[in-house]
């Protein structure tokens, strides 16, 4: 296979799975708003800390309230990393594996880039926002399930699920990093906490799962352990990376991919979550964002740069 | 449908005139005879649908942005009886034999200019005339590999090659698609007649390229060199590469080593690469030997393909043959390398260079049709009898000034067959672009890609200007009666 193929297919994963996550973000943001009482007040600037864009948001927009938010993260192309320019991206990378992905495929990314873009603007108000996310939310569904029937599993199909798992353990440590640095503060004895890891969960889709397999009330640490160290839930930290592990063998064998794999699933399964709150919390997911990172790089120059 | 109304001012593909098919169309016309406007219609939709859902499309670039368009189709084929066909085909294998012994000639001994057949002068000033090529003999002699060669039919008749297009020809792709859409908007047809099929050209093209290895033996590994997605026939690329089973490339997958041969990036490492159809232009093919800006090339493949390590699809140098002054001489190739009276004539041509044919051009502008030497796809033209006074005085200008740039022809009404409008059927002009394959055994297409003028009256078939295209029939007649 192509190095050029291989990259595009992973970066096609990433880009839809981020495009995916960022709906489901402003998703639970809004419901999660609507669960605390009226004179609590939700900032929705952390969203914009969490996908690390707390710069160009504040050159961009005066203002930082949901109306802004809201759009930088959904249709502002000038945003790299919001949907619209999340699914821009993955249209470009699917451009030239049109040949080696069903066709469908293609025919999906392009309804859903087109719909955002022309749709967007007109569905960013609370009365038609959820119709537009949920949207996005079936129609990436649906190209994983094209994926899943549909696509020969070959080694392009590795690289592009390696791309997906990636970037949903990269999501999954941002959403425990932005809950470490913002809690919404008791007021008259009754905290929020509950309400908040609930949203967690949600934005995640792990909330049936977890009340499955954790069967206590919604907390701070066991909720931290499940997204970290659940290894059957798809969207926690060492699910995403032992699937990762699963498909190296069917790759040419490299070193240094095996190496940092190896690292970070250890850091994440060692994390000690008793007492983790607040800075340690936060420490101890950029250690792993790093990790994340490092593998990244030694994906591509393993398969993308020979 | 009724042909009573059908008149054609041209020589008809189908119709003798009156109503009355050729032998070959026969069944065709007798068929669509038997259907319903409105039946006609249903059929346009049906291969309209097909079209989109097999995603045949064409890109253009307008205002800054690249869309993909459905390929321009008209569901009526044409007719050619199979043995105009076998005569026709013998003449391009003819054609393009001469022209390759003609480009190794030029680019090493020049005997047909020490002859004096072929005048020197033409060679200095040719713009695709290539001196890095000077002393390279690719294997077999070849050059073109794939020529694709413009066919026309005149009022009376008479087949001419209008061109030959030496460096990457296109339109092989839609020749093939052509064939499956009207098999699923006609599938009775195929019933009645006989039509040669067209699908052979894959494997037949695979055959040629894996052939160039230059490490017999091996299984070759055989790459297709496309600019990328945004160039216009990126469609056809990526779809030959599919049917061959060759790896779709871009210039940043291969890379020369200093051992000077060409390897693709994958991720098992390098790969070593024999063949390369390139499907980009020779100035973009190499920045260190041609255009250093090229983004699209590969550095250092012209010293591998010099030192004879990878083959390239047509070999760079190859366009020195495809120059509309040098097709003049053709025929004169023809006589003088294979010593055979050319099959297929030339379309009568005046050469600005001699002094008697300029005089006579630029006394007979308004009749003719002016064509710069080295422009392709319809570019730098004048249409002398289309044109106004100020045309004329401007291409008497360039003329003068650069003689040996300038070649002109007669026009030539170009043959019509019924064609699908709003209006109904109604005549519209076309050619033929045949492929052929050079090799030991040369092949040839059966048939070809006819493309067809949509806009009434036109005489422009380019699908870049309103042209479309024809699924082209071979079929035996078995009733000539």
């Amino acid at each position: 296979m192509l190095s050029r193929l291989a990259d595009n297919l992973y970066w096609f994963g990433r880009y839809l799975q981020r495009a995916e996550n960022t709906a489901r973000l402003i998703n639970v943001n809004t419901i999660l708003s609507m669960d605390l009482p009226r004179r609590v007040e939700l900032g929705w600037e952390p969203l914009v800390d969490l996908v690390g864009a707390h710069g160009l948001f504040a050159q961009l927009y005066e203002a930082n309230g949901e109306d802004d938010v809201v759009r930088f993260l959904s249709v502002d192309d000038r945003n790299p990393g919001s949907i619209l320019s999340s699914l821009h991206h993955a249209r470009e990378a699917l451009r030239t594996t049109r040949d080696y992905m069903p066709s469908e495929v293609w025919e999906r990314v392009n309804d859903m880039f087109f719909y955002v873009q022309d749709k967007g603007e007109r569905s960013l108000g609370r009365a038609r926002r959820h119709v537009f996310l949920e949207s996005i939310l079936d129609c990436t569904l649906g190209i994983h399930g094209l994926l899943a029937f549909n696509m020969s599993h070959d080694v392009g199909f590795h690289f592009l699920g390696m791309g997906a798992n990636l970037e949903q353990a990269d999501m999954t440590t941002r959403i425990l990093d932005a809950r470490s640095t913002r809690a919404i503060p008791a007021e008259d004895g009754a905290s929020f906490e509950a309400v908040e890891w609930m949203s967690v969960l949600r934005s995640l889709t792990a909330d049936q799962t977890y009340r499955r397999h954790v069967r206590s009330r919604v907390a701070g640490t066991s909720v931290t352990r499940f997204l970290l160290q659940n290894r059957e839930f798809p969207r926690s930290v060492a699910c995403c990376l032992l699937r990762i592990g699963a498909t190296l063998p069917q790759l040419p064998p490299d070193e240094a991919v095996e190496r940092e794999l190896q690292r970070t699933l250890l850091m994440v399964q060692n994390v000690v979550l008793e007492g983790l709150t607040g800075p340690s919390l936060k420490q101890t997911m950029d250690e792993i964002q790093k990790g994340l990172l490092s593998l990244n790089q030694a994906l591509s120059s393993a398969f993308f740069r020979s | 449908m009724d042909w009573r109304l059908y008149r054609s001012h041209a020589y008809d593909e189908l119709l003798e005139g009156a109503g009355e098919p050729r032998a070959a169309a026969r069944p065709l016309v007798e068929y669509l005879t038997g259907l319903t406007a409105a039946e006609l219609a249903a059929r346009r939709l049906a291969s309209e649908l097909t079209i989109k859902a097999m995603g045949i499309t064409f890109t253009v670039y307008t205002d800054g942005r690249n869309v993909d368009r459905a390929w321009p189709f008209d569901i009526l084929p044409r007719v050619i009886p199979r043995a105009e066909w076998e005569r026709t085909q013998a003449a391009l294998k003819q054609r393009v034999m001469a022209l390759n012994c003609f480009i190794q000639d030029v680019y090493t001994d020049q005997k047909i200019v020490k002859d004096r057949v072929f005048p020197k002068e033409l060679l200095a000033d040719s713009r695709n005339y290539r001196p890095q090529c000077a002393g390279v003999k690719p294997k077999g002699g070849v050059w073109a590999h794939v020529c694709g060669s413009d066919l026309v039919r005149d009022r009376d008749g008479t087949l001419y090659v209008l061109e030959d297009n030496l460096r990457v020809p296109s339109g092989v792709s839609y020749m093939i698609e052509n064939r499956m859409v009207t098999k699923r908007v006609f599938p009775e047809l195929f019933e009645t007649t006989t039509i040669l099929p067209v699908d052979d050209y894959p494997a037949q093209l695979y055959e040629t390229l894996a052939g160039l290895s230059p490490r017999p033996g091996e299984v070759p590994l055989v790459v297709l060199l496309t600019p990328g997605v945004y160039n216009s026939a990126y469609f056809e690329h990526a779809y030959l590469a599919r049917q061959t089973g060759v790896e779709l490339v871009e210039g940043s997958d291969l890379f020369v080593a200093d051992d000077d041969c060409c390897y693709m990036r994958t991720i098992y490492g390098p790969k070593r690469v024999d063949v390369v159809y390139r499907r980009i232009d020779d100035l973009f093919l190499d920045p260190e030997a041609f255009n250093p800006e090229s983004l699209v090339g590969v550095p250092g493949l012209m010293r591998a393909w010099t030192r004879g390590n990878v083959a390239l699809a047509n070999a760079p140098g190859a366009g020195v043959a495809d120059d509309k002054v040098v097709y003049a001489f053709v025929p004169d190739m023809i006589r003088y390398y294979l010593d055979q009276h050319p099959i297929l004539p030339n379309v009568p041509s005046y050469l600005c260079y001699r002094e008697t044919d300029r005089a006579h051009v630029l006394e007979k502008l308004q009749d003719l049709v002016v064509k710069p030497a080295n422009e392709s796809g319809g570019y730098g033209i004048l249409i002398g009898p289309k044109s106004t006074r100020a045309e004329r005085e401007k291409f008497r200008e360039l003329i003068q000034a650069d003689p040996r740039n300038y070649m002109a022809q007669p026009v030539i009404t170009l043959s019509t067959a019924p064609t699908l409008t709003d209006d109904g059927l109604e005549p519209r002009h076309l050619d033929l672009r045949p492929f052929i394959l050079s090799r030991d055994e040369p092949y040839v297409t059966t048939g070809g890609l006819t493309r067809v003028a949509l806009v009434k009256g036109s005489l422009v078939v380019n699908s870049s200007q309103g042209g479309g295209s024809k699924d082209t029939w071979v079929v035996d007649v078995e009733d000539t009666a």
